[in-house]
C-alpha cells in the first residue's frame, strides 16, 4: 500500500440539485452549516495526529460551506490531523457561490488548488439541466481564481449536455484554455436512476455514440493544447495533475470525512451512511459497508484502477511486489491475453490501455476483475 | 383381487382432472379434506402450466355402498399430445379409464386422441362431465358431443363437479361396477410392468410397477428382461401417496419395489420384470416405442459444466424415456447434445426442468425435424440437424415429414384459423361440422411448420378455442435449402437451419435483423451474413459500441465503481463466446420468435 494517504471531506450542500446528480447532497440545509462543521471536526477526533498528503474539500458544493465556516473547518482539521506535509489541497466551488471573499480566504487558509463545477459554457445546456449559474459567472470565477494565485485551477466539463454540439463545446475548451486553466476534468453525462433526468429525460439528449463523438474531438483538441490524457476523464498540463486523484487510481488509502463520504483506510473500504441527520447526531458512528477483499481481489482491483492511468499504467513488477507473484499470476495471464487481442498494450514493464478503447474500457476492466 | 381397480382419468389440459383427483383422495381419506389442492400436479412446472407431465400412482382404500371394501389405483397421465407415449404406459397398467370432458369447453382434440389410445388399449370408458357447477356449463352439447365424436353413449355418462364434489360418490360406485377387476394368478410366474420410475439419492432407482401375474415379496430376487440384470427386492409397497411399504404385491397390484439399483441404465421404463428363477418367462409386449419428432441441441453456456450436464440428462431419462439423446459437437458452441423430443412441449418442459430441476445454465438451439435427403449418389440420408446436411450440390432431393393435424375450431374461427394453416404450408384434407358450434378441420402439414408456433398462434386466431392433435403421416418431398448464418465471417453451425426455397431472402433478412437487435453492441462492428452455399442472401452490420465506461469517481467510492464492473461482468456470464463475439441464449432461438 502507498504510504501516502488522502483525507476527503464530503460537503454535502447544494442551493439545489442538478437534474443529473445522483451524489449525495442535501438542497435548502444551508442553517445546518454550522453544525455540520461541528460534525466533522468532531468525526476526526478519532484521527489525531494522523499525517495526510492531500486535502480535498469536494461535495455538494463546498463553497456553500461561507468564510467563516471554511476558516473554522480547515483551522479545526489542522488543529487536529497532521496536516503540516500537505502537498496539495483541493476544494470545489461552484460559480454562482464563489465570492471574492471565500476564494480569498481559501488561499488565506493554504488551499492551492481550485476545481470549477463549470460544466458548461453554453447558458442553454446550463439552464437545461438545472445548473444554477451561467457561463459568464464560470468565466468571472476563473478569472478570479487566476489573480490569487492558485497553483492549479481545474474546471469540470460535462460532454452530452442537451443540445451540445462540438461548435459550443469547442468554443467552451477554447475560453477556458484561453483562460489558463491547468486541468479540465472532461465526463461523460449519464443518466443515473432516481434522477429527474431519468424520470423526465429532455428530447435532445445526445446518444451514446454523440458522446463519444464530443469526447473525441474535445480529447483531440485538448491534447493539441499540451493537455496530457491522464486518466480517463481527466487532463492536465504536465505537473498539474490532481495528486489526491492520482492517490485514488493508485490503490492508495484515503480517509473520507462527512455524510456519505468513502474511505480505504487500513486496507478496507468503507462508506460513511449517507443520512445526514444522522450524521449531525452521531458523526463517528457511520461507519458501514465495511469491505475487505482478499489479496487476489485486491490486486485485481488495484490493477483495474491503475489502467484508468492511461500515461503511467500498470507496473506489473510493482504490482507483483507489493502482493506477492502467486497472487498476480492469474491476473498477468488475462492481461496477456487481452494484450495479444490488442485491447492493452504491454512495454515490457507496464500494460497501458490502448487509446481507442478509453470510452469502451469497461468490458476491458471486467475482466481484469474476472476470477 | 377381484376388488381391486386400475384406472386412470385422461382429459384435454385444464378440464379439471387434478381437482377431480382430488376429491377422490379426500372422498377416500387419503388426504384430508382442503390439504392440497392439485395434489397430482407436484411439479412447479405443472402447476405452473395447468398441466400433468408426468405418469403418477396412487392407492386408495374405499368401502362401497354395499359394504365390500376395495383398493382403486388411479394412475395419472398426462394430458397433452406431446405425452401420448407417456399415457399408452399409464393405460397399460389400467383397466379402466375415467374421460373427463370440461362442459364449458366441450370435447377437445386432445380428449379424442386419448378416447382413442384407451380404446385401443382395451381399456373400460366412464365417459364424464366435469365443471357442471358453472353457469355457462353445455351439458347437453358435450353429451351430443361425446355421442357424434367418440360414439359413447349419453346414458353412461356422468355428471361431476370437481371442484364441489357433486358426483364424486357415484363415480367412484361407477368405477367399482364398469371397471373389470384385474386379471392374473397371483400363484403363477412372476411377470411385472414398469410403468414409471424416479431415482432416489439413498435408495436408488425406484421402479414404479404393474404386476400382472405372480407375487413379489421382498427378498426375492427378480430380473430386468430386456438386460438379464439380477436384483434382490428389499422393499415392496404402494403409493398412500407417499411410499408405503406393504408385505407383498400380487397380481393385478400397482406399486413400487425398492432394489438398490445405482445404475440409471438398468431400468428402462416398459421393461418386464420376472423372477431371476424363471428367466424364460416372456416379456409383456411393448407398445410402439415413441418416436422422437423434433430435436434440438443443448450446450452448456460454461463449458466446464458439460459433465453436470451429462449426469442431469442420465437422471432425467429415469422417469421420462421419451427423451432421447445423444453426444454433439458444436464448432461454435463446443460439446453438446442432441436431444430428441416427442412434440415442441416435450422439448419446451424438458429444458425449463433441466434448468430448473437439475439447476443447468445451458444454450438450447432452434429445433429441427429430421429431413430425409437423397444425395446424388441414392443414398438416403436422416439428418435431424441442419449442420449435418450435405453440401447444396450433392443434394438430389430432400424429403420432410408430414403430419395430419385435426383441429376442433369454432365456427366463426374457421376463416382466420385457415388462413393461418395455409400460411403454414397446409393442405385441407377434410372439415366436418360434428355440432352447430364447431367444426373438425383435418390437415397435413410439413411437421417443421407446427413445430414452431403454429400451436400458439392457433389459439391467438381463437380466442383460446381451438384445439389440435396430429399423427405422423409420412416423408414428402419439398424444395428446401438450407441456410447458414455468418456472425463476424464465422458460420456458426447452431443457427443454420432449413427452410423452403420460395421464403427463404424473406425470411433470412428477417432472422438477420432479429440477431442484429439480440446481439449487443461490442467494441467492434459484427457484420451477419445468411447465405445458401456460397450466396449471401441478407446482411446487416452491428455497429461497434463507442461508450462503455464509467467515468466519474464518485469522491474515491470505488466499491461502488467495482460492484458495477461486476454486475455488467455478470451480464456477460449469461452470453456464449462464439469467436470473440459475445452471444447471447436467445439469439439460438430467434428464428422462433421471428413474427413476435
Amino acid at each position: 500500500m502507498s504510504n501516502i494517504r488522502g483525507l476527503y471531506i464530503h460537503v454535502p450542500f447544494c442551493i439545489r440539485k442538478c437534474a443529473y446528480c445522483d451524489f449525495y447532497s442535501l438542497a435548502g440545509q444551508l442553517g445546518l452549516v454550522e453544525r455540520y462543521v461541528e460534525a466533522v471536526l468532531s468525526e476526526c477526533r478519532a484521527y489525531t495526529g494522523v499525517p495526510f498528503r492531500t486535502l480535498y474539500l469536494g461535495g455538494g458544493t463546498p463553497s456553500l460551506l461561507g468564510d467563516e465556516n471554511l476558516r473554522k473547518l480547515i483551522y479545526g482539521l489542522r488543529q487536529c490531523l497532521d496536516l503540516s506535509g500537505l502537498a496539495e489541497a483541493t476544494i470545489e466551488v461552484n460559480p454562482e457561490s464563489a465570492t471574492v471573499q471565500l476564494l480569498e480566504t481559501t488561499r488565506e487558509m493554504g488551499i492551492d488548488r481550485l476545481s470549477v463545477g463549470v460544466q458548461s459554457l453554453s447558458d442553454y445546456e446550463l439552464e437545461s439541466v438545472g445548473r444554477i449559474h451561467r457561463a459568464a459567472q464560470a468565466i468571472e470565477t476563473l478569472r478570479r481564481a487566476r489573480k490569487l494565485g492558485f497553483r492549479t485551477v481545474s474546471a469540470d466539463l460535462i460532454i452530452g449536455l442537451p443540445g451540445q454540439e462540438w461548435e459550443t463545446l469547442r468554443m467552451g475548451l477554447e475560453t477556458l484554455t484561453g483562460l489558463g486553466i491547468e486541468h479540465l476534468s472532461l465526463y461523460c453525462l449519464s443518466v443515473e436512476e432516481g434522477t429527474p433526468l431519468a424520470a423526465s429525460p429532455p428530447g435532445d439528449l445526445l446518444s451514446d455514440d454523440a458522446q463519444a463523438e464530443l469526447f473525441d474531438q474535445a480529447s483531440r483538441f485538448l491534447e493539441r493544447h499540451a493537455f496530457i490524457h491522464y486518466e480517463i476523464s481527466n487532463f492536465a498540463l504536465k505537473g498539474h495533475e490532481c495528486l489526491h486523484n492520482l492517490n485514488y487510481w493508485r490503490g492508495g488509502e484515503y480517509l473520507g470525512l462527512g455524510p456519505a463520504a468513502a474511505s480505504h483506510y487500513h486496507g478496507k473500504r468503507f462508506n460513511n451512511r449517507p443520512d445526514f441527520h444522522a450524521y449531525l447526531g452521531n458523526p463517528a458512528g457511520q461507519r458501514e459497508g465495511v469491505e475487505e477483499l482478499g489479496v487476489q481481489a485486491k490486486a485485481a482491483e488495484e490493477a483495474m484502477l491503475r489502467l484508468r492511468l492511461l500515461s503511467e499504467g500498470l507496473n506489473t513488477g510493482e504490482l507483483a511486489a507489493r502482493f506477492g507473484y502467486e497472487n498476480v499470476q492469474d491476473l498477468f495471464g488475462r492481461l496477456d491475453e487481452m494484450a495479444t487481442a490488442g485491447a492493452l498494450v504491454y512495454d515490457g514493464s507496464s500494460y497501458r490501455l490502448i487509446p481507442s478503447r478509453v470510452l469502451t474500457s469497461n468490458p476491458i476492466f471486467c475482466r481484469v476483475l474476472s476470477s | 383381487m377381484t376388488n381391486v381397480r386400475n384406472f386412470c382419468i385422461i382429459a384435454h389440459i385444464d378440464h379439471g382432472k387434478s381437482t377431480l383427483a382430488d376429491r377422490m383422495l379426500e372422498l377416500t381419506g387419503v388426504i384430508h379434506t382442503g390439504t392440497n389442492a392439485q395434489f397430482l400436479d407436484s411439479m412447479d412446472l405443472e402447476r405452473e402450466r395447468g398441466i400433468t407431465i408426468k405418469a403418477k400412482a396412487v392407492r386408495m382404500p374405499y368401502r362401497s355402498r354395499d359394504g365390500q371394501d376395495y383398493i382403486l389405483n388411479l394412475i395419472d397421465t398426462p394430458g397433452h399430445v406431446d405425452f401420448n407415449y407417456e399415457v399408452s404406459r399409464s393405460l397399460k397398467a389400467c383397466e379402466g379409464a375415467v374421460l373427463l370432458v370440461d362442459v364449458t369447453q366441450g370435447v377437445e382434440a386432445q380428449t379424442i386422441a386419448n378416447a382413442y389410445l384407451a380404446v385401443d388399449a382395451g381399456l373400460e370408458i366412464i365417459p364424464v362431465l366435469n365443471k357442471i357447477d358453472l353457469p355457462n356449463a353445455m351439458i347437453d352439447e358435450s353429451r351430443l358431443q361425446l355421442e357424434e365424436m367418440l360414439s359413447l353413449s349419453a346414458a353412461d355418462t356422468l355428471l361431476v363437479s370437481g371442484k364441489l364434489g357433486t358426483g364424486v360418490p357415484e363415480l367412484l360406485e361407477a368405477i367399482i361396477s364398469r371397471i373389470p377387476s384385474p386379471q392374473g394368478n397371483s400363484d403363477g410366474v412372476l411377470s411385472c410392468f414398469i410403468f414409471d420410475s424416479y431415482y432416489d439419492t439413498y435408495r436408488g432407482v425406484i421402479p414404479h410397477i404393474r404386476v400382472f401375474s405372480g407375487s413379489i415379496t421382498s427378498g426375492d430376487k427378480i430380473m430386468m428382461k430386456s438386460t438379464g440384470k439380477v436384483f434382490e427386492v428389499d422393499e415392496v409397497g404402494y403409493f398412500s401417496p407417499q411410499l408405503t411399504p406393504c408385505q407383498t404385491l400380487k397380481a393385478g397390484d400397482v406399486g413400487y419395489l425398492g432394489a438398490v439399483i445405482r445404475d440409471v441404465a438398468d431400468i428402462q421404463v416398459g421393461d418386464t420384470i420376472i423372477s431371476a428363477a424363471h428367466p424364460e418367462t416372456p416379456a409383456i409386449p411393448r407398445f410402439g416405442r415413441s418416436q422422437s419428432m423434433v430435436f434440438c441441441g443443448i450446450y452448456p453456456i460454461n463449458t466446464n459444466d458439460y459433465t453436470k450436464l451429462t449426469t442431469a440428462l442420465e437422471k432425467f431419462r429415469l422417469n421420462d424415456s421419451s427423451l432421447v439423446y445423444e453426444k454433439e459437437t458444436s464448432t461454435a458452441l463446443g460439446y453438446g447434445f442432441r436431444l430428441g423430443f416427442l412434440g415442441m412441449l416435450h422439448m419446451e418442459i424438458t429444458i425449463e426442468r433441466l434448468k430448473r430441476e437439475y439447476g443447468q445454465d445451458l444454450i438450447a438451439t432452434m429445433p429441427s425435424v429430421v429431413y430425409r435427403v437423397v444425395t446424388r449418389g441414392g443414398e438416403a440420408l436422416m439428418i435431424d440437424n441442419p449442420s449435418k446436411f450435405p453440401p447444396p450440390d450433392n443434394i438430389d432431393h430432400i424429403e420432410e415429414p408430414v403430419v395430419r393435424a385435426r383441429i376442433i375450431v369454432p365456427h366463426k374461427s374457421i376463416g382466420p384459423c385457415m388462413e393461418l394453416s395455409e400460411s403454414k404450408r397446409g393442405t385441407l384434407v377434410d372439415m366436418a361440422h360434428p355440432d352447430a358450434k364447431r367444426a373438425i378441420l383435418t390437415y397435413d402439414f410439413p411437421l417443421a411448420e407446427i413445430i414452431t408456433n403454429y400451436h400458439d398462434k392457433l389459439k391467438s386466431v381463437s380466442q383460446g378455442y381451438a384445439s389440435m392433435d396430429y399423427d405422423f403421416v409420412g416423408y414428402y418431398p419439398a424444395d428446401l435449402v438450407k441456410v447458414d448464418i455468418l456472425v463476424k465471417g464465422g458460420p456458426v453451425d447452431a443457427l443454420s437451419y432449413i427452410t423452403t426455397r420460395d421464403g427463404a431472402v424473406t425470411r433470412a433478412r428477417a432472422l438477420i435483423h432479429k440477431l442484429r437487435k439480440l446481439i449487443p453492441r461490442q467494441h467492434f462492428e459484427i457484420p451477419l451474413q445468411a447465405v445458401i452455399g456460397g450466396k449471401i442472401i441478407a446482411r446487416e452490420d452491428i455497429v461497434p459500441i463507442r461508450k462503455d465506461v464509467l467515468a466519474k469517481c464518485y469522491g474515491g467510492d470505488i466499491s461502488r465503481k467495482r460492484k458495477l464492473l461486476e454486475k455488467q461482468r455478470e451480464g456477460k456470464k449469461r452470453m456464449k463466446m462464439v469467436g470473440a463475439v459475445e452471444v447471447p441464449q436467445e439469439a439460438f432461438l430467434s428464428l422462433l420468435k421471428m413474427d413476435e
